[in-house]
């Protein structure tokens, strides 16, 4: 197997070049169970740094920091501005209510239109792919050892997302917010 | 500014961060409630605020540090940090035992960087804070948390390595 990926992306993480997306698919990787043995010297470290996000406050704090705040309002609604950014939300939810059920219907005839060309599309590539003999190759996935990195296991949708950010930007210097 | 929905969700970043320079649960746990009853006082400036949480951590590790430095001078014994952590696993290692007590070790090892270095190292590999905030938090500058980061990284490999080769 072929690590070069990660191991490119270990090295840029101490030399602090990698991006936030960057260091996510190193915790993403270390977090699989078949680390491979050079590797795996720093599963501890990378599994440190996503389970210590976990540490939290006991159930009872708000309630005990509830009773300090205790006399005090603890909402602050003496000034115009303020009240007229707390009822923002409430005139959203009204719209939301009295228009749902055109938003539903407005869903259905977009999926439905949507799905329509999508076949239309698939079956027209379809043919295309068929008479040039051409395999089809996502385009953002570069070479086996990135595959190697998306195999890691839970990796979400939104991560194999980073994933594929990072590797367009794996040339670009800085840092992606 | 509600206290609820606006200050009071700050608490666990706050609460991790606390901890990271006190290294005490029940003193983090004093920071953030002080943290908290300070901002809430100061809710009207709090508008003006371009990024609560920055200004939050702000306050919070000022609070800490300043809580360590009096600690520290009633009792000398606590003067070094460095010299009352636990060993570092180079005893007899029980094989079920390794996998927690080489996390821990992480954790220790952590510990025991300057507090500038471990703060950072928190903000950027546990909480995941651009460069950006991280500079905010500490009143620094950008290439200055990098230059930080890499310190307390590079320890931290450092550290792996040799404890690899302890046991290999």
């Amino acid at each position: 197997m072929d690590y070069k990926y990660i191991e490119q992306l270990l090295e840029s993480y101490f030399a602090c070049t990698t991006t936030l997306q960057e260091e996510q698919i190193l915790r993403s990787f270390f977090s699989q169970e078949d680390v491979p043995g050079h590797l795996a010297q720093y599963t501890d470290l990378f599994n440190y740094e996503a389970s210590a996000k976990e540490d939290t406050l006991g159930e009872n704090f708000d309630e005990r920091m509830m009773a300090l705040i205790g006399g005090q309002q603890t909402t602050d609604n003496g000034k115009g501005k303020r009240r007229q950014r707390a009822t923002a939300p409430r005139i959203i939810k009204l719209a939301t209510r009295h228009f749902a059920p055109f938003f539903k219907a407005a869903a259905v005839v977009a999926m439905a239109l949507t799905i329509g060309r999508a076949a239309e599309h698939a079956i027209g590539e379809q043919e295309a792919e068929e008479n040039s003999n051409v395999i089809a190759i996502d385009p953002y996935i570069k070479s086996s050892d990135v595959r190697q990195a998306i195999r890691v296991k839970d990796v979400s949708q939104a991560e194999t997302k980073a994933i594929n950010d990072s590797i367009i930007s794996l040339n670009t210097e800085g840092e992606i917010q | 500014m509600d206290f609820k929905h606006d200050i009071l969700p700050l608490k666990n970043i706050i609460f991790r961060t606390a901890l990271r320079i006190a290294l005490n649960r029940e003193e983090a746990e004093d920071i953030v409630q002080d943290t908290l009853m300070k901002l809430w006082e100061r809710r009207n400036e709090l508008e003006k605020v371009e990024n609560l949480e920055a200004f939050a951590l702000t306050m919070a590790r000022n609070l800490a540090i300043d809580r360590k430095e009096k600690m520290d001078n009633q009792h000398v014994s606590f003067d070094d940090e460095e010299h009352d952590r636990p060993d570092e696993g180079t005893g007899n290692a029980d094989n079920t035992l390794m996998r927690t007590e080489t996390r821990s070790f992480i954790a220790d090892t952590i510990n025991t960087l300057p507090e500038k270095q471990r703060t950072i190292l928190q903000l950027r590999d546990i909480e995941g804070k651009t460069y950006r905030e991280i500079a905010e938090v500490l009143s620094i500058s950008e290439s200055d948390v990098k230059v930080t980061l890499f310190r307390a990284r590079n320890e931290l490999k450092e550290k792996i390595l040799q404890k690899k080769s302890l046991f290999l």
